[in-house]
């Protein structure tokens, strides 16, 4: 079985490599982009497991569009999407998942920071459990 | 003059509000109140002139003419009564219609009691320095103008012997001599036309006063939204560089795990600490800012009672842990207000953390919500460590931290308090604080069920 391979999409530097580091570690392979259009680009020529997405890139919406764009294309429609923000302490906006997931296509909707025993229990979770 | 445009345009734009409809319609009604007393007086004074000191006036006419302005009062006060006041315009021709036919009576008063022998004709001087509260420049003057002429029209009418005229008293030949009725005349005019000048010139030194504070008041509004722009834009730039930072500590203390030596692992934890305050910090500021931000506290009917008992549950493990007694007084049923739950939830965590955080092991913290005459009380107390009076003046400033508190504990931000009284000013509540040092604090919030007043509610028409 070969390695589990999540996608993340920050445009960060720094904090992509905090999760890459956490993530590869814990036996997963780390790809990642900078930018929504190449995190979309990367979303349908490697299929990851999973993608973790910012909210906040260059426009203040980049990951909610990229996140709706993923939802629509046939080979990415499957991918469980984990959202970071650091927008809801901005805007007092609260994601419910149970509630919400029609309004906002993610499976699971995580504010900064979040350290990296929850990251690795949210990738767990959240992940596939068959290939 | 030294005064630049802007300024001078903005003051033009200011004085054009310095009376409104409203304030107008209140004067008006007032003027109605004044005018029952002067048909009271002019009723009184020809009875008593009549019955009293045998005077040879014409008592229908003064009676008939007291009646006059009792229906013309009547019909004010019926048009104040079925009308609203909204245009300023339509409310100033009031003014000056009810000045006219006030003046017109008086002189019509005099004319049947003594003419230039009436030492009421000053009178009309009222008129005048009412005329100067409510009227501005020119239209003072037409007041005195009016005023003056219709005396002048009266006393050379009765002179020339156009009108017939009434002696008061068994007045002297003497108050027929021209040199007599031209000082009265000339005397009048002066008077009329100083009090028309000193009135305006008081009026627009104050005028000027309010538009130089209206001014103030906006720079100082203005420069408060500036600085809530400033630490909103702060708290978000520094926000995400602490995230990062904190999650590479935290990376870091994962991924070298039972390797790492323990001093490098007190080291990042002590690192960890200070990142959390920072980011406590910074969440507080965005806290601060928020409610400022445009459409403010978003209303809608709230539990308070659910928010208060959240609060507590989220808080339990923090009192047990000090072995703090929590004593409750809660209403049975839901306590509902027209209020922002965000905000009510904050104001909440802030008074139970801080009660929780400054209290000595083993201590009471006692949180109550009472409801009465439409306000709902919450009241939180400790038998912490208090503050001191002077720190008690403070603690309600940014950043502010009391002596004591700052011994105690080194987690406070200096944001708890700023936060809980802005929140509570937004809902339209006020806060009272009161501590002894050594003894504890109580922290009382009271706030309106029917919410904030809006703007167009507090608004001062005057």
């Amino acid at each position: 079985m070969s390695k589990r391979t999540i996608l993340v999409v920050d445009d960060d530097i720094d904090l992509v490599e905090i999760i890459r580091v956490t993530l590869e570690h814990a036996g997963y392979e780390v790809i990642d982009a900078q930018t929504g259009a190449r995190g979309l680009d990367l979303a349908r020529e490697r299929s990851p497991d999973m993608i973790i997405l910012d909210v906040m890139m260059g426009e203040v919406d980049e990951g909610f569009q990229v996140a709706y764009q993923l939802r629509q294309g046939d080979d990415t429609r499957d991918i469980p999407i984990v959202m970071l923000t650091a927008v809801a302490d901005q805007t007092g906006f609260k994601f419910d998942p149970d509630k919400d997931s029609d309004f906002l296509p993610v499976n699971e909707f995580l504010e900064k920071p979040i350290s990296p025993r929850q990251l690795l229990d949210v990738v767990r979770k959240n992940l596939p459990t068959t290939i | 003059m030294g005064v630049d445009v802007t300024q001078h345009e903005k003051i033009s734009v200011v004085s054009a509000h310095f009376v409104s409809a409203a304030s107008l319609r209140r004067r008006t009604d007032w003027f109605i109140k004044l005018r029952w007393g002067a048909v009271l007086g002019v009723w009184l004074f020809s009875l008593g002139a009549a019955l009293l000191g045998n005077l040879p006036l014409p008592l229908e006419q003064l009676l008939g003419l007291g009646a006059l302005l009792l229906l013309f009062n009547i019909g004010c006060k019926i048009f104040n009564g079925r009308t609203e006041a909204i245009d300023i315009a339509a409310e100033l021709n009031m003014v000056k219609v009810q000045m006219v036919v006030d003046l017109v009576l008086l002189t019509a008063v005099l004319h049947y009691s003594g003419g230039v022998e009436n030492p009421f004709q000053f009178i009309a001087i009222i008129h005048v320095i009412i005329a100067s509260l409510l009227l501005k420049g020119r239209q003072i003057f037409q007041i005195a103008w009016i005023a003056g002429g219709l005396f002048t029209a009266m006393v050379l009418g009765e002179q020339f012997g156009l009108l017939h005229h009434y002696h008061l008293l068994s007045a002297s030949d003497l108050t027929h001599e021209w040199p007599y009725v031209l000082m009265a005349i000339v005397s009048l005019w002066m008077v009329l036309l100083i009090s028309a000048w000193i009135g305006s010139r008081i009026m627009q030194h104050n005028r000027a006063i309010k538009d130089e504070l209206v001014l103030r008041q906006q720079d100082l509004v203005a420069a408060d939204r500036a600085q809530l722009d400033f630490f909103r834009f702060v708290t978000h730039e520094v926000k995400s560089p602490i995230v990062t930072a904190q999650s590479a500590v935290e990376a870091a203390r994962e991924i070298g795990g039972a390797d790492l030596s323990p001093t490098v692992r007190d080291m990042l934890g002590r690192a960890v600490r200070r990142l959390n305050l920072a980011l406590t910090i910074v969440k507080d500021l965005a806290d601060l800012t928020r409610g400022s931000m445009a459409g403010g506290p978003s209303l809608r009917s709230t539990d308070l009672k659910a928010v208060v008992a959240g609060v507590l549950e989220q808080q339990a493990e923090a009192m047990a842990t000090q072995r703090l007694t929590l004593k409750t007084d809660l209403p049975d049923d839901p306590v509902h207000l027209r209020s922002d739950e965000g905000m009510l939830d904050k104001i909440v965590v802030n008074l139970v953390n801080n009660a929780v955080r400054y209290s000595h092991d083993g201590g009471t913290v006692q949180v109550a919500l009472v409801v009465r005459n439409g306000q709902v009380v919450l009241t939180v107390r400790d038998e912490g460590i208090g503050i001191t009076p002077e720190d008690q003046l403070r603690v309600f400033e940014e950043f502010f931290r009391a002596t004591a508190a700052r011994e105690m504990s080194d987690l406070g931000t200096g944001l708890g308090l700023p936060i809980v009284k802005r929140f509570t000013e937004q809902l339209g509540g006020s806060i009272e604080l009161a501590s002894r040092l050594g003894e504890g604090t109580i922290v009382t919030v009271t706030l309106p069920q029917a919410g904030p007043l809006r703007p167009s509610e507090t608004e001062d028409q005057g």
